[in-house]
């Protein structure tokens, strides 16, 4: 009897062990890095050849400030129309494409987004469900 | 009676003034004074496309000029022997579409073994890259960051290359142990890594991109093709064929993350610009699977009328086009080669059309990979102002773009080649009925007869033995039945002996009939030969070698003419060989370590 017991409570607590030493299920992402080549957000101030960024659709925002790189443009997601960058204005919706470089972070395009383009309502509708952009649900 | 009539009238009222939310175009004044603009791009007949889709188009030896969304194909470019596939100049940035400066592409040629150049703005090719040999290119899809180096993968010869665009110098990897087949290519858009799948492995290779070297194998599921990197940096999205999963890699920790399925015989993906979504064609199952990759699961599935393969995804999101590679009972016969056809797919989740095949046409060829550009990359040229813009150059916003590159050996502001290379040389092709005769090589007279026979997926003989200056007379037979896997009456089975023969040989068969090719087999080496025409889902795996032995001993990857043959001097004329650069004269010639990717 004593045996089974021993038994039974060392079979249990191998399973409790095996059950909560189970390593998480690591997720990709949990919101945006400065490692990332692409932000999605909104400009939140513009300088000579440069520009900060707010993003959006993630749980939490973040700040990212871009320097131009020196072959760098501005395009426009549906059309395809190029832009000056001094026609970026604060408040602007845009996706950078970029790279860190020796802890700067460059920008190579910036292309500019409309929230009534499918995927952006997409990426709201998906934030208010709370599946987050860069984070896996 | 009536009151029901009236309710449902009002109803169907009602229903039909809900505000559509369809893509919107604004035009410009400019475009306003374009006399060919009569209506916005979500017409059904657009009469100006905002998007051109370039398709290397196989065995046409072309790359294909269509536009987006009307699917109208405007012109093919001629490139060579066995196109597949390509990108845009400027830099990987972004998805597969990158960011391109509307100078060039680079598209590769399975059959010459070669990397052809291409001047958009133009519309000719410009430069042969001739590839060190033995090597056996498949795909060149992958682009560095800066835009100053090119990644191909030598899937026939376990190799893999780095290759500088600017005169052609190249870094060769060998990539052990045998069986090895690099596959589909793509680079991380930080410039860190290569990835690359194996099929044979049934891993995704990792490479760092400077200095060029092999990190690690990472398994994933059967026989891996389509491999691309996610525009956010993060992760990598590998179609297992076998496996009919697509497994995730995670970039950070190179590992596979996640394996979702996603249909049988997945082939390619496409990732929209924004990494939300990830198109995957699946071969087997007829469909487009479509994986959040937020979500990480598979959240919607459309049909595909006919075999998809390759595919391509408009610069805007809206469009994904489906390069399907059977057109089983569509079009008029045209001849032996059946024309293949792409569909396009309206991908806009707000539009009436979401998920539905909006077009579908007949294409030439056996299409490999596709990209997409907008159509606001390329200059007009018919303005009288050609010289100008070649002189000057043009601006993409803030950005210059000058063709006055005087770091490319040859090729100046003034002068841009115009190039066509050779799709066949050198060789003699007939049509004969169903030759039954024993496979292998028998001599008669002087003439070294080889009857191959092909079928799903390989041939018999698998090894071909001919000595040095052999006359050559290849009977290959199709023996395939239809039946299978594919369940096509049109498949047709093809032999391309890649490289130097490549433009020899490319021999196609349907069945019930054989094709003759004859040649001298003039320089000694080993040579890969393998089925240029899509046949089913191990098309791909479908190989053979043919060794053209030198006097006195048995070639090999080591032994044969490769300083010769890597020449590529017949694929232009005497007066055009100073556009064919690199060679096995440049090869490993590069400083790695101190060639920057980004």
């Amino acid at each position: 009897m004593k045996i089974k017991s021993a038994a039974f409570i060392f079979t249990f607590c191998l399973m409790a062990v095996a059950f909560f030493a189970q390593p998480a299920t690591a997720e990709l992402g949990n919101g945006s890095t400065d490692h990332d080549t692409l932000q999605v957000g909104k400009i939140t101030s513009l300088g000579d050849r440069q520009l900060s960024v707010t993003t959006e659709f993630e749980q939490n925002a973040k700040k990212y400030s871009f320097t131009l790189h020196r072959d760098a443009y501005v395009n426009v997601h549906e059309g395809g129309a190029f832009k000056k960058f001094a026609e970026l204005k604060v408040g602007d919706l845009v996706a950078v494409y970029g790279w860190n470089i020796d802890g700067k972070y460059v920008a190579r395009r910036i292309m500019t987004l409309d929230a009534n383009h499918y995927l952006l309502k997409r990426l709201a509708q998906d934030a208010k469900d709370k599946v987050y952009y860069k984070h896996e649900r | 009676m009536n009151i029901f009539a009236l309710v449902f009238a009002a109803a169907l009222l009602a229903f039909s003034s809900l505000p559509a939310e369809a893509k919107k175009v604004i035009l410009s004044e400019k475009d306003k004074r374009d006399w060919h603009v009569i209506a916005d791009r979500d017409s059904d007949s657009p009469l100006r496309d905002y998007a051109i889709l370039y398709d290397a188009g196989g065995t046409d030896g072309a790359v294909g000029v269509i536009g987006i969304p009307s699917m109208r194909t405007y012109r093919h470019i001629k490139c060579g022997t066995d196109m597949h596939n390509f990108p845009f100049s400027g830099s990987n940035a972004g998805n597969n579409n990158g960011t391109p400066d509307g100078k060039y592409f680079y598209v590769s040629d399975k059959g010459a073994d070669t990397v052809v150049e291409v001047n958009i703005q133009t519309g000719w090719a410009e430069r042969i890259f001739a590839l060190p040999k033995p090597f056996g290119i498949h795909h060149s899809a992958a682009m560095a960051p800066n835009g100053q180096y090119l990644f191909a993968t030598g899937e026939l010869t376990g190799k893999v290359l780095k290759l500088r665009l600017r005169d052609g110098a190249t870094t060769v990897l060998d990539v052990p142990p045998a069986p090895s087949a690099p596959d589909y290519p793509d680079t991380s858009k930080d410039g860190k890594y290569l990835f690359s799948g194996n099929y044979y492995h049934s891993a995704v290779m990792v490479f760092s991109q400077d200095p060029f070297k092999l990190i690690k194998e990472i398994p994933v599921g059967k026989n891996p093709h389509g491999t691309n990197a996610s525009p956010t940096g993060r992760m990598v999205t590998v179609c297992d064929k076998l496996s009919a999963t697509l497994s995730i890699i995670d970039v950070d920790k190179l590992r596979v993350h996640k394996v979702i399925p996603v249909g049988a015989g997945p082939l390619h993906n496409q990732i929209d610009s924004l990494g939300k979504y990830d198109y995957i064609s699946c071969f087997v199952s007829d469909s487009t699977s479509k994986v959040d990759l937020m979500r990480m699961q598979l959240v919607d599935e459309f049909p595909i009328h006919y075999r998809c393969g390759h595919n391509s995804i408009a610069p805007d999101d809206s469009y994904y086009v489906s390069q399907n590679k059977f057109s089983t009972g569509l079009f008029t016969p045209t001849g032996i080669i059946f024309a293949v056809n792409f569909e396009e797919q309206d991908i806009d989740e707000t539009s009436p059309t979401y998920g539905k095949s909006v077009k579908l046409i007949p294409v030439d060829g056996e299409p490999h990979e596709g990209r997409q550009i907008f159509a606001t990359y390329i200059q007009r040229w018919n303005t009288g102002k050609g010289e100008e813009l070649f002189e000057k150059g043009y601006n993409l916003g803030d950005y210059h773009v000058s063709f006055d590159d005087k770091s490319r050996p040859g090729v100046g502001a003034a002068t841009r080649p115009q190039l066509e290379p050779n799709h066949t040389a050198d060789s003699k092709r007939t049509w004969i009925p169903r030759d039954d005769g024993k496979p292998g090589v028998t001599k008669e007279g002087d003439v070294y007869v080889i009857r191959v026979k092909a079928f799903s997926y390989g041939y018999v003989p698998r090894f071909i033995h001919v000595p040095k200056g052999a006359k050559v007379r290849i009977i290959m037979t199709n023996i395939d039945k239809a039946a299978g896997l594919t369940k096509n009456p049109d498949v047709t089975m093809g032999f391309t002996a890649a490289g130097y023969y490549g433009p020899r040989t490319m021999l196609f068969a349907p069945r019930g009939m054989s094709i003759v090719g004859e040649f001298v087999a003039d320089k000694a080496g080993e040579f890969e030969y393998y089925c240029q025409q899509f046949c089913g889902p191990l098309h791909l795996e479908m190989r053979g070698t043919f060794f053209v032995d030198p006097p006195n001993g048995k070639a090999s990857l080591a032994v044969g003419d490769y300083d010769d043959v890597s020449k590529q001097e017949t694929m232009l004329a005497p007066q055009e060989h100073g556009w064919i650069v690199g060679t096995n004269k440049l090869m490993n010639t590069l400083h790695e370590g101190s060639e920057p990717v980004i």
